[in-house]
């Protein structure tokens, strides 16, 4: 098997887990420690509404994304009275990811910031610091490991997102080929020997990228213990 | 205090409701009483840390809380340099970096505090590294270089054992006196109330059972019996190879000599049990502390002990009934007390009056 039939679907699939978790990374922590620190009504109800893409089916929310992003969709040209030009794009595939890493990420950083003691913040701003100052200089610092557990729990998500990307991006190689859709190209052609090789560079990746992120939550338990 | 703290306070707790009232005047307030009291919740509803007090609160004329007209300044607002049991260093930075986080202009102060807490070797280390007594000492100093109008310290050397606190307790008196805050400190240990304070509340599950000075009202007997120490305040009047001399305002005290100066003001305990009494002068004696007074209360029964006067000051002294007995001792009674040197320990010292 050639390389460089491998190759343009790894380096999108890199960019487009890249990307995603950039798009999600301030939203989601932002929504992270908002729910750590915060206790209101219908919280619940939240918490379960930022977490449907993990237990819908993908395919649902690329199908609803198509939906949205269509000519006549809410987020098409005709409302807009622009293209934003994501389907059957690579954007389209950041944007597919994003949707579905963003519960992940959350989750996370909420636990990251849950992680630092609310006493720690009340001693900092009986300092007299700022809010904003407390943030960035007690919060941040003390979630930082968790957080980048969150982001890395994130692009892994991303890398192996399949379901949405492939409704809203489709599956062109080398302009919208993933390595999760090149799979799923090699097997309906009978092309084993690629769908081998897009396989075991799917489980590296995601194997790198998980068990860095369990090294940073263990380093994360172990700040906070 | 330099303004007057005062508080009515309501809190509704876990088993019983603190509902306590003062006012106050006094540099330094002492909370004392047992652990569940409500010591704690008392010092966070100062310190604006716990919601749903209601009451007044008002310090140096500036309302704090006020429930009734909906007043209820943050933590950051009331000025409050706070120095909780278990410290909350912040533990990703380094000692120094803890003492300026709320230093908001720093015209040499933080290098004071270092000087004065003597913990100038400590600036770089991190504060995991600390140990208890160094980690309650940068406590102390954060809270001074944020500039605190008002010091509460609650059970700051709680987390030590005695010893220790024994050692720690000079720091938070030369702190006192050398940055001259007025503070209120919550604490079991009666020795580092009556070391610091000139006032104290004592609270029994959320009621204000006494108050007044601390030589009045920390007396041995009942909770304090546990290895209680006489505080006695007075100024070095000389210094010698191993020993100083302490007036306490005409009667004089020797001490291990230390880093005593003359001219220092000295707070000096001496534990109950250390204190002997003789009813003719002793003589051929190693003790350096041979003193004339006069029996001015006696109690009896498992805990007998009793109080004489030292130029003013109460000094309580522990002894069997068989001893009272023997030396027919009674309230009025001329007694020599006798003290060893050593068993005299010096909890801190300055140039201030």
């Amino acid at each position: 098997m050639q390389w460089e039939s491998v190759a343009p679907a790894l380096w999108l699939t890199l960019q487009v887990a890249a990307f995603s978790t950039a798009l999600v990374a301030l939203p989601a922590i932002a929504l992270g420690r908002f729910l750590a620190r915060r206790e209101f009504r219908g919280r619940s109800a939240l918490e379960a509404f930022v977490a449907l893409p993990l237990y819908c089916p993908p395919t649902a929310f690329g199908y609803l994304l198509l939906r949205a992003l269509r000519r006549d969709g809410p987020l098409g040209a005709e409302s807009l009275g622009f293209d934003l030009d994501l389907l059957l794009t690579w954007r389209g595939a950041v944007l597919a990811s994003a949707l579905m890493s963003f519960p992940l990420v959350v989750r996370t950083a909420r636990l990251a910031f849950e992680s630092v003691p609310a006493r720690l913040e009340q001693m900092a701003a009986s300092l007299g610091t700022s809010r904003a100052r407390v943030l960035w200089r007690v919060t941040l610092p003390l979630a930082r490991n968790g957080l980048i557990a969150a982001l890395l729990i994130g692009f892994s998500r991303a890398l192996g997102e399949f379901g949405a990307t492939v409704i809203v991006a489709g599956n062109i190689p080398g302009r919208t080929q993933t390595l999760a859709t090149g799979i799923f190209d090699a097997l309906t052609l009978g092309d084993d020997a690629r769908a081998v090789q897009l396989a075991g560079w799917s489980a590296l990746l995601g194997f790198a990228a998980v068990w860095t992120s369990e090294w940073f939550l263990r380093r994360s338990r172990r700040a906070s213990a | 205090m330099s303004g007057a703290l005062e508080f009515e306070l309501t809190l509704a707790l876990s088993g019983f409701t603190l509902e306590l009232e003062h006012s106050t005047r006094s540099r330094a307030l002492g909370v004392f009483g047992p652990s569940g009291s409500g010591k704690s919740s008392l010092v966070e509803a100062l310190v604006g840390w716990r919601r749903g007090a209601r009451g007044r609160i008002a310090f140096d004329g500036v309302t704090w809380l006020d429930s009734e007209r909906g007043v209820e300044l943050d933590a950051a607002q009331r000025g409050v340099g706070y120095v909780p049991q278990d410290q909350l260093l912040f533990p990703h930075l380094d000692v120094e970096a803890n003492l300026r986080f709320g230093c908001a202009r720093d015209d040499g102060l933080v290098e004071r505090v270092l000087r004065v807490l003597e913990i100038e070797p400590l600036r770089a280390r991190d504060v995991a590294t600390l140990s208890g007594g160094e980690r309650q000492r940068v406590a102390l100093g954060r809270a001074l270089c944020a500039r605190p109008r008002l010091l509460v310290l609650d059970e700051p050397f709680g987390a030590l054992d005695r010893p220790l606190r024994r050692r720690i307790l000079p720091f938070l008196v030369r702190a006192q006196r050398e940055f001259a805050a007025p503070l209120v400190l919550v604490s079991h240990d009666p020795t580092e109330i009556a070391a610091v304070c000139d006032e104290v509340l004592v609270l029994r599950e959320g009621r204000l059972v006494a108050r007044g000075a601390p030589a009045q009202v920390l007396t041995p007997g009942g909770e304090l019996d546990e290895g209680f120490e006489n505080v006695v305040r007075g100024r070095v009047s000389a210094v010698g190879a191993s020993s100083a001399s302490v007036d306490l305002g005409g009667v004089a005290l020797e001490v291990p000599r230390g880093s005593l100066a003359s001219g220092e003001l000295a707070v000096v305990a001496v534990r109950a049990d250390d204190v002997l009494l003789a009813r003719s002068a002793p003589s051929g004696l190693s003790a350096r502390n041979v003193l004339a007074a006069r029996i001015e209360e006696l109690v009896r029964g498992p805990a007998a002990r009793l109080r004489v006067s030292l130029a003013g000051q109460p000094l309580w002294a522990e002894l069997t009934e068989a001893a009272i007995d023997e030396l027919e001792l009674a309230v009025g009674g001329a007694v020599f007390v006798v003290v060893k040197t050593r068993a005299c320990r010096v909890l801190g010292a300055s140039r201030e009056a």
